[in-house]
């Protein structure tokens, strides 16, 4: 169903060599272009020499295409099912842009066959006139890198009015929520849902605040695999970037590359499995742990 | 065989990307020892797919290999990839180009006869022609139907083909950049962004797990079993016996996490008469069965069951719950902790006791889901009670032995 040579990188590079060829002066040097921006590192050993010893007879001595038009394939009907299924998703409300018609099509899925089920409540008001609108002003102002000024609630409660030049969204399903990423101000990115107003900034600056470079830290823990422990652990922190090493049958270490400003959710989550993971440096990360187990006793949970 | 970066059957490398991407310590010993060319070939394919995010390390016990990559950083999606890779002849491909340009415009229709005739016209100028004959050229038509890029008309006892029009997607590339990786089976969204103008997403994602991708064809035939309310046959590997057993079941709704990566199926077990959760990293080979009349009513019977759900364990019957009841406290200046509280609960209710003390109350299956999330709390929690003993003892007694771990309590810890 999903796995399909009508989408893989062969057809796909093999169509845009094609359709070079159908221009005028095609080049080897261009088609070999073309593979390594678009197949794999070892497609090149493929594809060109198919298709010039005749192997793949879509090409004449000369470069010039046997086919009549430049390739193009329509959309498959799993590719359809999916683009209904995005259609009706509410956060499609985003985009403003009427899917395609696909009134003969069923969906891949609905909401009603999956769940997230531990997303988090409050998310954003994808469907929400004045968000939809602020996302709007933000996508056209990264694509023009125009400065923008904003008001917005932040965590306290207090109104803030920021301009910055905003350089992309940043999504988290967990959290369901989008932040504007940001640069020219001493922020590095904002909620969007506490954007209050937004508009274009025609004033000239200064942008003297330099946005805070994020700083990358290590944790270094030691598991033991007992309840699972391993592929728990494993399968939780996936998203980082990391590398693992076996002690023993019983014991593993896994070092964890992170943002700074993420510190004190890595905290909550290493708590969350227990007596199977231990930080073991660096000793600021450990203090911080102690610091809330320190916290707990004192608490006489009985 | 001689080796090819392009596979037949997506399987086998899905097992090993698992291995490398989401634990990455075994060498090359360490696998299957039978097969340690099939090792070595797999590893190969992976480094032509995937390039710089592949890592090595050199210990004692050998070589190992490990995907790292930071899926915040990495996009789009690198292990998309490994989708792109199947296999096909020689004939398979040139097939694929001659006839789309035979049919170039919807409106053009034309028989099997004229197509067979047509394509001799583009391969005779070559020195060693391809020849394709009639039923080879029918069996790849009959294929281009089912995938719905081409269509069949019958008149009388002719049958026409043409293909299937064009879908205009310029204006939906955002849309596009977005659902392929916030959307199931975004892979397919992938699929799509390779036909449009290369571009750059203004899209990044956070607590991004991009470890479902493998499963993605599991994924698909289980909603188009859904969308059909068929059974289906599905391989499940039991992680207790280690051991694959063929399972016929309804296939109810996934249950996925953000939190950590995990895709569920739940389903029912018909012959255990059981709502049962099944990991669809654990599953291969979906066959869709009959269709299922039962399929409403055991949604509806499944919505029932949901408000009690913590994780993805659940009965048919709400008559035998679990209490789950735990106090913390919170500072003036820790009013977050209650949003925490409020944002973060996906059932029961959190009530004030008094200034400075919040209750939570949930009446769930398994109260043994709960203890990861009851832990994230730790520093703050001054009361607990659990109908289930066993699970309140659990989690004291592993409360006491992290104590030790730090070295709070009279332990050796650090």
């Amino acid at each position: 169903m999903i796995f399909s040579e009508l989408y893989s990188v062969y057809y796909h590079t093999v169509a845009k060599i094609l359709a070079r060829a159908a221009q005028s002066h095609a080049t080897e040097q261009e088609f070999q272009q073309l593979v390594m921006e678009t197949a794999f590192s070892e497609s090149a050993l493929t594809i060109l020499p198919a298709l010039k010893s005749g192997r793949w007879p879509l090409l004449g001595k000369d470069f010039s295409p046997i086919l009549r038009h430049p390739p193009t394939m329509p959309l498959t009907m799993l590719e359809k099912r999916w683009l209904k299924s995005i259609a009706e998703d509410p956060r499609m409300r985003l985009f403003c842009t009427p899917p395609p018609i696909l009134d003969d099509v069923e969906p891949l899925f609905t909401r009603a066959d999956y769940k997230i089920y531990d997303q988090y409540a409050d998310g954003d008001p994808f469907e929400d006139e004045t968000y939809i609108a602020h996302f709007h002003l933000i996508r056209e102002a990264i694509r023009t890198k125009s400065p923008v000024k904003i008001t917005m609630t932040n965590r306290y409660g207090r109104e803030i009015r920021v301009r910055f030049f905003p350089k992309g969204f940043e999504y988290s399903e967990k959290d369901d929520k989008i932040r504007i990423l940001a640069s020219g101000c001493r922020y590095r990115y904002f909620n969007l849902a506490r954007v209050t107003s937004c508009f274009y900034y025609h004033g000239h600056g200064p942008w003297r605040e330099e946005t805070p470079e994020v700083q990358n830290r290590e944790v270094l823990l030691e598991i033991v695999d007992e309840r699972n422990a391993l592929e728990r652990v494993m399968m939780h922190f996936a998203h980082f970037e990391k590398r693992a090493e076996k002690v023993d049958n019983h014991r593993y270490l896994l070092r964890i590359r992170y943002d700074q400003p993420d510190e004190t959710e890595l905290v909550i989550r290493i708590l969350s499995f227990g007596p199977f993971v231990k930080v073991l440096e660096p000793a600021s990360f450990v203090a911080l742990i102690r610091e809330r187990l320190i916290a707990q006793k004192g608490c006489e949970l009985r | 065989m001689a080796y090819s970066e392009r596979i037949k059957n997506f399987e086998k490398i899905r097992a090993y990307m698992r291995e490398f991407y989401v634990y990455g310590f075994k060498s090359r010993t360490e696998y299957d020892k039978k097969s340690a060319r099939s090792y070595d070939d797999e590893r190969r394919r992976l480094e032509s797919w995937l390039g710089d995010d592949m890592r090595f390390a050199q210990t004692a016990e050998g070589k190992k290999v490990f995907l790292s990559i930071d899926s915040r950083t990495a996009q789009p999606n690198p292990l998309y990839k490994a989708w792109k890779s199947k296999s096909f002849t020689d004939g398979d491909i040139v097939l694929h180009f001659i006839l789309l340009d035979l049919l170039y415009d919807p409106e053009i229709r034309m028989t099997l006869a004229q197509l067979v005739q047509e394509m001799d016209k583009y391969l005779g100028a070559f020195e060693h022609p391809l020849t394709f004959d009639e039923s080879t050229v029918r069996k790849k038509l009959k294929e281009y139907a089912q995938e719905g890029i081409i269509c069949m008309e019958k008149e009388g006892r002719k049958t026409f083909y043409r293909r299937m029009p064009d879908t205009e997607l310029s204006n939906m590339t955002d849309a596009i950049d977005f659902f392929s990786e916030a959307a199931p089976c975004g892979v397919v969204g992938s699929y799509l962004q390779d036909n449009l103008d290369q571009h750059a997403s203004i899209f990044s994602f956070k607590h991004h797990y991009i470890t479902q991708t493998m499963d993605s064809e599991v994924l698909a035939m289980l909603f188009d079993a859904m969308c059909q309310k068929r059974y289906v046959l599905v391989d499940n590997l039991g992680k207790r016996a280690n051991e694959v057993k063929t399972l016929r079941l309804v296939p109810l709704k996934i249950y996925i996490s953000a939190q950590n990566g995990r895709q569920n199926l739940l389903a029912f077990h018909e012959k255990a008469n059981r709502l049962n959760a099944y990991r669809l990293d654990y599953m291969s080979k979906v066959r869709l069965e009959e269709p299922c009349e039962q399929f409403d009513a055991l949604r509806a019977a499944l919505a029932k069951a949901e408000p009690h759900m913590w994780g993805v364990n659940g009965r048919w019957s709400t008559k035998y719950l679990e209490r789950v009841e735990f106090d913390v406290k919170i500072s003036d200046e820790e009013t977050y902790i209650v949003h925490r509280l409020e944002r973060e609960k996906r059932c029961g209710r959190v009530e004030r006791l008094d200034a400075h003390h919040y209750r939570y109350t949930a009446e769930v299956f398994d109260t043994n889901e709960m203890l990861p999330w009851i832990r994230t709390f730790l520093s703050r929690i001054t009361r607990l009670h659990f109908s289930n003993r066993t699970a309140e003892n659990k989690f004291k007694a592993d409360l006491q032995a992290m104590y030790r771990l730090y070295g709070i309590d009279g332990g050796e810890g650090l």
